[in-house]
């Protein structure tokens, strides 16, 4: 357990720095004016980084059982799809959002079913299931779009920073407080430290596989719920990609991809590092330095994204304690 | 005739029995398929030959790609980066088209971006020690990004695509597909008979412990691997470039990792390593190709296709692994 402060202490510092380089391309000045312009960059970039992480939640955990879910993204962007063809009104509340619940649920039961009952490897499950889910979406929406969101009452206050904070806050500090005291989160880590080793010390390996997979898929209904009520609107290709936004987050944090290790605080600190990216380089391409680039200055994204990942994961690798190290 | 016979049959036999298993299924599937679709074909008074010659251009850069990613799949490794790779390699071969390079140049450039890059993963891997998913999985959105940056770099007032035109341009992936082909088919298949380098793909997805131990160097063995799937990659690159009338960075190959790695997973290949065959590959992409034609001519709703397509491969993966998964279970806790 050392060796988690040094590295959150470290990725603290990135994020100051990071913070200090790109924050001035998002508009925020110096002088009197730090303060208010400050605010509302922190208010873009809570908002932007409050749907990932609660999906980085969920895949915190799947990383640490030694599996991965790379379907989030369709999974989300399915459930946006089957909220958005819902009727407005104040009915959407207690028809729409717990349908929407139970298709979470659902959805990433099949991933846990396939990873836990078919003994599918959790990367081609999923894999799978990112096909089918985004294709699911074409199914749902025929091509069709609907902007239902704005009409209900009130939904729309989930999307402004309160209600979005609240929501987030609410499940990260209630649930991942309950999750880090677990013994459920224990037995978690020794699924994905050694899987032989849990069943014969009585963990229900499956069970807990699928309990983990149904977690990640009823997040990504929060996470829905979280976009549609900021952006308004959903369809079949949104949030393309989003997975590996999340999956560079978690294993920036910390979260080994080979299970067995990793810390919820870690993964919120990893959010942050690459939301503050994306809302920069956002930001960025309405700013000055457009002007002397020759090419979209939010095209960077992908490249930096990828590069984020492989620093994270060779920093990981050195970080790790010696033994654990001379083992591999 | 007696010592080809005989050459199958050892070729056979050495196949795992759970390839062997998927081999037997999907020939049965293949012709299925195709037999619907002649069928249908026949009564819709539209041409089988017809659909048998569209076939090939669509089908081959996929399989080829599927066939490189059989040696590093073997290896217990895998690369999600393809489909970037081919999203750069036709930036360049568009950049080099809108600037008036030759048919050759071009076709030469984008093989050896392909082969390049595939050859700049394993090598990273090999430098970083870091598992090869990982790396090819930031080799996904880096190489997108290249392939976006350099689009707009080096071709001045660059809209959304690059439009090929000339017919030159086009003759590998329209004309000769097929026997290119059936070409790296054969020199694959033959490989995995003689040659000693996929024996040692296998040794190394079977334990690279035991691989160290006999003298072997692992990081090495790997390396070979991505190299050599970086000639089948390439292959694949130019015919699916000379296949498309216009190039867009953003879009081209995207999603083409997805239909490589089902191709090898249908075709038998453990996603662990050490056990596949480029028979199984083959076969595998050709049967995700047929499901396409066959749900057109089965009148399947357009927007279904995607679904029906995901649901079809997770079936076949899932009833397979739930079908090995009481032997395994024991072999666990022997």
């Amino acid at each position: 357990m050392r060796r988690f402060p040094l590295q959150l202490v470290m990725l603290s510092v990135l994020l100051v720095i990071e913070i200090a380089i790109l924050a001035p391309l998002a508009g925020v000045r110096g002088g009197p004016s730090l303060l208010p312009s400050f605010a509302a960059y922190g208010n873009d970039l809570l908002i932007e980084a409050a749907p990932l992480l609660l999906l980085a939640f969920g895949m915190t955990v799947v990383l640490m059982s030694d599996g991965i879910d790379l379907s989030v993204a369709s999974m989300t962007a399915l459930i946006a799809c089957a909220l958005s063809k819902f009727e407005p009104g104040p009915r959407f509340w207690i028809t729409a959002l717990p349908l929407g619940l139970a298709l979470g649920a659902g959805l990433g039961l099949v991933n846990g079913l396939l990873v836990a009952a078919c003994e599918v490897p959790p990367i081609i499950a999923t894999l799978g299931t990112l096909f089918l889910y985004r294709g699911l979406c074409e199914a749902a929406l025929r091509g069709a779009k609907y902007n239902p969101f704005f009409d209900v009452p009130g939904y729309a206050r989930l999307g402004e920073l309160p209600g979005t904070l609240a929501l987030v806050g609410a499940v990260l500090l209630l649930g991942g407080g309950w999750f880090w005291a677990s013994r459920w989160r224990q037995e978690i880590l020794m699924i994905g430290g050694n899987r032989v080793a849990a069943r014969y010390a009585a963990i229900p390996v499956g069970r807990r596989l699928i309990e983990v997979y149904t977690l990640s898929g009823v997040l990504a209904f929060l996470a829905a719920v979280c976009f549609t009520a900021h952006d308004g609107s959903a369809s079949q290709a949104s949030y393309l990609g989003l997975e590996l936004q999340v999956i560079v987050a978690v294993v920036l944090g910390g979260t080994a991809v080979t299970g067995g290790r990793g810390t919820l605080v870690g993964s919120v600190l990893g959010v942050l590092l690459v939301a503050v990216l994306v809302e920069g380089l956002q930001a960025g391409s309405n700013s000055w330095i457009q002007e002397r680039l020759p090419f979209k200055f939010g095209n960077l994204r992908f490249v930096l994204l990828g590069a984020l990942l492989l620093v994270g994961v060779w920093l990981n690798t050195r970080l790790a304690r010696p033994s654990e190290r001379r083992l591999r | 005739m007696s010592a080809s016979g005989g050459l199958l049959r050892s070729f056979w036999l050495r196949l795992p029995k759970s390839v062997r298993r998927r081999i037997v299924f999907l020939v049965a599937g293949d012709a299925v398929l195709l037999g619907f679709i002649w069928w249908k074909a026949a009564q819709s008074r539209a041409s089988f030959a017809d659909e048998v010659g569209r076939m090939a251009p669509n089908v081959a850069p996929s399989i080829l790609a599927a066939l490189g990613q059989t040696g590093i799949i073997c290896c217990g490794a895998m690369d999600l980066s393809v489909g970037s790779i081919l999203g750069v390699a036709g930036t360049v071969f568009g950049v080099l088209h809108a600037r008036g390079v030759g048919p050759g140049g071009c076709f030469a450039a984008c093989f050896v971006t392909a082969f390049g890059l595939s050859a700049y993963n394993g090598w990273l891997i090999r430098l970083l020690r870091i598992p090869a998913i990982i790396v090819t999985l930031a080799g996904l959105a880096f190489y997108r990004g290249l392939a976006l940056i350099l689009a707009e770099v080096a071709s001045h007032g660059f809209g959304q695509q690059f439009t090929l035109t000339g017919d030159a341009y086009h003759r590998p992936g329209e004309l000769y597909a097929g026997w290119i082909l059936l070409a790296a088919l054969v020199l694959a298949l033959w490989g995995e008979c003689f040659a000693k380098t996929p024996r040692m793909w296998l040794a190394l997805g079977n334990s690279e412990a035991a691989c160290r131990l006999s003298g072997l160097e692992p990081a090495r063995i790997l390396f070979g691997a991505f190299l050599v799937g970086g000639i089948f990659l390439g292959l694949s690159a130019v015919l699916d470039v000379t296949n498309h009338i216009t190039i867009e960075p953003a879009r081209l190959g995207a999603g083409f990792e997805l239909s490589v790695i089902a191709a090898n997973v249908l075709g038998g290949t453990s996603i662990f390593g050490g056990q596949g065959s480029a028979a199984g590959t083959a076969l595998g992409g050709l049967f995700l190709y047929l499901l396409g034609p066959a749900m057109l001519y089965a009148g399947v709703d357009e927007y279904w296709r995607t679904a029906v397509q995901g649901a079809a491969i997770l079936a076949v993966i899932g009833i397979d692994c739930a079908l090995g998964r009481r032997r395994k279970l024991m072999e666990e806790l022997r």
